[in-house]
């Protein structure tokens, strides 16, 4: 199909083969749904062989239109919204300033102010690699990497409040009910893996991101491209392990017992391949039943890369478990992989009101080595190039303290910093620019619709084609307006 | 089970051709095949208009070389130099060779070529007989310039009156056959298509039970309709089921799902929207009592002022306060906006079938709605009070339901911020910060509509304007509105309405399959006094209704579709269905209704994908967990698994149509989840206490209760035989093989497939 972009747009509400196909009833979904879904625009070919049995998964996957920089994406979620003038967006002017009352608009929960009293960067900065970014003290190791990064440094949102903000960055809206980011990558892809969900979530164990499972909801898409959460110790999936008392071989007797139920069922209605798919949807079941818990064991992994990821260190453990697992995860064809740093309320993450410090010490010392371990494993091991890693959370930090008193600050959508890496992204570039006092974007500023529209762009998908019809509109995750890959560092 | 005819074999292994995904078409026919025509709008008209009808269309500045190719007729008369499309013969069309750049006199388009995909779709779409669909399609046209209101615009099927049309007399048959037969009749006879028997009254009484209901029959049920010879023996069933309260709570959640029914508010907190439970109650009773769907309208746009406005109107308002709310919103104007857009977008869809929202920042792009008509829709909610999760402004006391000594009874309704009108503006590029004109309340344009006779309630309370709205769209003369409601009330019994977009009448929608049945039904529905119950018995006793779902190899061929309704379309259960047919299958079951929303044991690993695990969330007494779907607590944020995984209606906008998915992950849940295990060991535990002691007929119980029939031999020896290799091989105890076997029943295709 021709990306042409100079076409008229709107002209036709296109419908997406598979609404018109839900509508048109069982009956029709049955008999013609794969031949017509694998001519969806976005869709061109099914290049898996459907799986014996005629199921035919949603998931399957699909040739990307124009050619795909990244297989995959590792987002690494900063909850809470780091500070960037702490972080990566070296502001020196804003130290001498610290305690300082002065004029500058900031907007946050504490809602709109036009003064605040300075809190100067808690961190030195150093520059790090070839390219000599400054990088604060709080990332000694991912510093080391930054020859491998691109740097957004003038990202806005359009929301300063965690919950829209969150939406926003997962879904491209401030407003509830849309699909994720991961959800569209698989909508337009599908899933390499038949064993594994195509979008994984993991979470902090310290607890859930605030509004829950809306961050990993497919939205008006059907469920089969919602997140699924995927725990690193125990039951990895929902309902993946067999309850006690129940054998592989017995759950088998069953299946088998269960299928000759169904085939005679089938038999009398061969017109409908909905039959046969649930049939062969049970085979797949069984299949990642077995598989899934390999995908997360860690213990054949070596000692060396342990280390890497930080698994020996307490402070470290955590997170470098989940940063391991995602490298797995990507290497067993996961298409999407969300993983959340920080949960629950306050300085349960990065979201630093009080005491800016104690916070962001925590974070960043738990993060800061499987991070950088992540990056140099996936670089040594040929799969950086496919992967494109990103970090970030859903807004960044005033450079002025909330309060009278502490050294916290509120959260800013005006300006803040987020990072890619691999994928076919540029490494040692950095993109845009805040005022000397990081508290806007002034310069190349970029949306959360730009970085949307990057991730579909490397993923070989194009932003502004790929669409679902719902609700009388060709729903795109960037919006009805034209967004651009951020070029500069493609 | 019965056997195979072979020709169905054969087809069977066509048919797995075409789930592979190759282009092999099922059949040609002079008709085209509803997947013909798929392909022509999806894949074969946007290329057309984008790029050739510049030169080539009614539209064009000059039509170049005498060529159109905008309708099927000017296609086929070719131009100047002749016809440019030999159906079905790619190599000789002109048409082909000119996009593919190989003719050397006429490069088309000619500045730039195609895409290779493009252009293959075009040979395939040639191969395949150049089909193009009958009606004209008015989307075909280019993108709309500058907004007027044409006499074509006014000409769209759904906007022409309902009339008082009379079914058809059929040359051949019954004398006199049901109006809805005759419609439908005639479809087939043009198709020359037959259509198939009536199914086996156990399929019936099984298809007509969940319909209605949305539960399981019982075997003894099942047997007494079998059993009863009566003339009228079906009327007769259908009219106990329609008196069942069970089934207010089925087509209850049908409309919940399209006014987005939830009990929180979404975002960061998503905090409990404060009895919102009564607006759910209030549907169950108003389907029960069969409320005339007029009444109905109108209370839940402007019950409050309704001049007879009884507790029951007033609850019923709390249609405006069950949709998303940001409570911290980064922008508040904006915020105040996208929540009038959110009743805009669901009146408009849901009562008018008319994507109204899509005008919010500009002209409608497909439908002729300006973004004037929106404002002026939108201006009938403009004084409605900001929802602020309880307080004065949206609740009120009810003197009729409370009951003495107890505290007052609140529900959730809408308020209006007194009786001066607020100012309502266009807003440009739908922005708050660019306000236009001013606009008044006014009806859709297209409609040719009276100008809205607003009179203020003498609570003084309100502006009236709300009702004015609700007493046009229920008015007789509003085209939509009962066309609209009778196509989904035809949906949820055929699996898809007569209209397969029920909440797009729009152009861009598809166009009915049957318009003279759906202007009929409509007609009919209007002059029964808008009575839903009787719309149900008019479709219920349908010989169409109660077809069998076998499919003749001539409807395979030429109405892949089933457009003609020459069969019945096997469905899936619904979310809810599957749950509460997995309780009311294994054991006893609590038929209270209504009451507070009941909070179900959710998995540990769900409630940890909360920032808070556990909040916003109760856990119920064993009792309340037995309960239907419908009463579970909808909290946006934390939905149930099983239903989530069935495809439950996503409650953060309307939902005219569910999916049915089939997911490995389902197959997780019916096997290995808490909630599928416990019901297992229920039915095993019934078995024991109705057939004790006696395995086979444990067996056939339980294969009876789930799938409505009587099992074959080979099932229970089948059945018979896992439990026999389970207790040798694996030593599972008697308990423990037949909870097994339970387990194997309620995962059955049988049990969640409807015939």
């Amino acid at each position: 199909m021709n990306p042409d972009a100079s076409a008229p747009r709107g002209q036709f509400c296109r419908r997406t083969r598979r609404e018109f196909l839900w509508e048109a009833g069982a009956g029709f979904t049955g008999l013609a749904l794969a031949g017509l879904m694998a001519r969806d625009g976005v869709l061109p070919r099914v290049q898996a062989a459907p799986t014996p049995g005629g199921f035919v998964n949603p998931l399957a996957p699909r040739q990307p239109l124009r050619t795909a920089r990244a297989k995959s994406v590792i987002f690494l979620f900063m909850y809470g919204g780091p500070s960037h003038v702490d972080t990566f967006d070296h502001k020196p002017a804003l130290y001498p300033l610290d305690g300082k009352t002065i004029t500058v608009k900031t907007f946050g929960r504490g809602g709109r102010k036009n003064e605040g009293r300075v809190v100067g960067p808690k961190w030195a900065f150093k520059p790090y690699g070839q390219c000599g970014k400054q990088v604060s003290d709080l990332f000694p190791n991912l510093g080391r990497c930054v020859d491998d990064i691109a740097f957004l440094h003038s990202m806005t949102a359009d929301s300063p409040i965690h919950g829209s903000a969150m939406l926003q960055m997962n879904t491209g809206k401030i407003l509830s009910g849309s699909p994720c980011l991961g959800s569209w990558v698989n909508y337009g892809l599908g899933s390499v893996s038949e064993n594994l969900p195509g979008f994984a979530v993991m979470l902090d164990p310290i607890g859930g991101p605030i509004s829950g499972a809306k961050n990993w909801s497919s939205g008006y898409m059907p469920a089969s491209y919602q997140g699924t959460v995927l725990r690193s110790a125990g039951d990895p999936i929902l309902d993946l392990q067999r309850p006690e008392g129940m054998t592989a071989p017995m759950q088998r007797r069953i299946l088998d017992s269960l299928r000759e139920y169904n085939a005679d069922h089938a038999a009398a209605h061969p017109d409908n391949s909905n039959l046969a798919a649930r049939i062969a949807s049970y085979e797949l079941a069984f299949n990642m039943q077995r598989y899934a818990p390999e995908a997360v064991d860690l213990s054949r992994e070596s000692e060396a890369t342990r280390e890497l990821y930080g698994i020996n260190s307490p402070r470290t453990q955590e997170f470098g478990r989940r940063c391991l697992l995602a490298r797995r995860l990507v290497e067993r064809g996961v298409r999407f992989v969300q993983l959340y740093a920080g949960g629950a309320h306050n300085d349960d993450n990065w979201d630093a009101h009080s005491d800016l410090e104690k916070n962001h010490n925590f974070h960043a010392g738990r993060t800061d080595r499987p991070i950088a371990g992540l990056l140099q494993d996936l670089k040594q091991r040929g799969l950086l190039d496919e992967t494109l890693v990103i970090w970030g959370g859903e807004f960044g930090r005033q450079p002025t303290a909330e309060y009278e008193k502490g050294t916290g600050r509120d959260h800013n959508a005006y300006g803040f910093t987020m990072w890619m890496a691999g994928g076919g992204v540029k490494g040692g570039v950095s993109v845009g620019q805040t005022d000397e006092l990081g508290s806007a974007a002034v310069e190349d500023r970029l949306h959360v619709k730009d970085l949307h529209a990057t991730v579909l762009h490397l993923m070989g998908l194009d932003p502004n084609q790929l669409s679902y019809f719902y609700g009388g509109l060709d729903q795109k995750l960037v919006g009805v307006e034209e967004v651009q890959p951020i070029r500069a560092i493609l | 089970m019965a056997l195979v005819p072979p020709f169905l074999r054969r087809l069977r292994s066509r048919l797995v051709l075409a789930v592979v995904g190759m282009m092999v078409p099922l059949a040609s026919a002079a008709e085209p095949s509803a997947a013909d025509l798929e392909f022509f709008e999806k894949r074969i008209r946007p290329v057309l208009a984008r790029a050739c009808f510049d030169c080539h269309s009614e539209e064009a500045k000059s039509v170049k070389g005498g060529l159109r190719l905008d309708t099927h007729e000017a296609l086929l008369k070719g131009g100047e130099n002749g016809s440019v499309v030999t159906p079905g013969d790619p190599q000789s069309s002109r048409l082909i060779a000119s996009v593919r750049w190989t003719d050397e006199d006429f490069r088309m388009p000619p500045k730039r070529s195609l895409a290779a995909a493009e252009i293959a779709d075009l040979e395939e779409w040639v191969r395949r007989g150049a089909p193009w669909p009958s009606e004209p399609n008015p989307t075909a046209g280019p993108r709309r310039r500058g907004f007027e209101i044409t006499e074509k615009d006014r000409g769209h099927w759904a906007f022409q009156p309902v009339g008082h049309p009379v079914p058809p007399v059929p040359q051949t048959g019954p004398a006199a056959p049901h109006p809805v037969d005759a419609f439908i009749g005639q479809g087939l006879r043009d198709r020359q298509l037959a259509a198939a028997p009536e199914a086996d009254r156990r399929t019936l009484f099984r298809r007509v039970h969940y319909d209605l209901l949305g539960l399981p029959p019982t075997p003894e049920e099942v047997e007494a309709f079998v059993q009863d010879r009566s003339e009228n023996a079906w009327e007769k069933w259908v009219e106990r089921l329609l008196a069942s309260p069970h089934y207010g709570e089925k087509w209850g959640r049908h409309w919940l799902d399209l006014v987005r029914f939830a009990e929180t508010n979404s975002y960061e907190r998503d905090g409990a929207k404060p009895n919102a439970w009564r607006y759910r109650d209030y549907v169950i009773r108003a389907f029960n009592s069969d409320k005339p769907f007029d009444r109905f309208v109108r209370e839940q746009l402007a019950g409050d002022e309704l001049p007879d406005a009884d507790d029951e109107a007033r609850i019923a308002t709390g249609y405006y306060r069950l949709g998303i709310w940001d409570d911290e919103p980064a922008d508040r104007e904006l915020a105040q906006y996208d929540q009038l857009d959110d009743l805009v977008a669901t009146t408009g869809q849901v009562f008018l079938g008319l994507t109204v929202d899509c005008a919010r920042c500009h002209d409608h792009k497909i439908d002729p709605i300006g973004q004037r008509d929106y404002y002026s829709l939108l201006s009938f909610f403009h004084n409605v009070t900001p929802y602020r999760n309880g307080g004065d402004t949206d609740e009120v006391v009810l003197g009729e339901l409370a009951a003495a000594g107890a505290a007052p009874a609140k529900a959730l309704v809408v308020s209006e911020s007194g009786t001066q009108a607020p100012e309502t503006r266009v807003l440009a590029r739908g922005n708050p910060g660019s306000p236009g004109d001013r606009v008044e309340p006014a009806f859709l344009q297209v409609l040719n509509p009276p100008q809205p006779r607003i009179v203020p309630p003498p609570s003084g309370k309100s502006l009236g304007r709300r009702l004015a709205l609700a007493d046009w769209i229920v008015s007789p003369e509003n085209p939509l509105t009962a066309r609209v409601w009778v196509n989904r009330v035809w949906q949820h019994h055929f699996g898809r309405g007569l209209v397969r977009t029920p909440s797009d009448f729009g152009r861009q929608g598809q166009a009915p399959t049957h318009p003279e049945l759906l202007n009929w039904l409509a007609w009919q529905f209007m002059e029964q006094g808008w009575s839903v119950k009787n719309l149900h018995r008019l479709i219920l006793t349908s010989a169409a209704y109660r077809r069998s779902t076998t499919i003749s190899r001539e409807a395979l061929q030429r109405d892949p579709a089933n457009d003609s309704l020459s069969h019945f379309d096997m469905r899936r259960l619904t979310a809810e269905e599957i749950r509460d047919s997995l309780l009311w299958v294994s054991g006893p079951v609590n038929r209270a209704m209504q009451g507070p929303g009941v909070y179900v044991t959710l998995p540990p690993e769900v409630l940890a994908g909360q920032s808070v695990p556990g909040s916003g969330w109760g856990q119920a007494p064993p009792e309340e967990q037995v309960r239907r779907s419908v009463y579970i607590h909808v909290k946006r944020s934390l939905l149930t698994p099983i239903l989530l995984g069935f495809d439950l209606a996503e409650p953060d906008r309307s939902t005219p149509v569910r999916f049915a998915t089939t997911q490995p992950t389902q197959a997780l849940g019916m096997l290995n989840s808490r909630f599928v295990r416990d019901q297992a060991t229920r039915l095993a535990r019934r078995m024991e206490e109705e057939a004790p002691g006696n395995t086979r007929d444990q067996v056939a119980r339980a294969l009876y209760l789930v799938t409505g029939r009587p099992a074959a031999e080979e099932d229970l020896d089948r059945g018979l035989r896992l439990i026999g290799s389970l207790s040798e091989q694996d030593g599972l105890d008697r308990q423990a093989a037949l909870e097994a076997f339970c387990l194997l029943a309620l995962n059955l295709n049988e049990f969640v497939y409807l015939d």
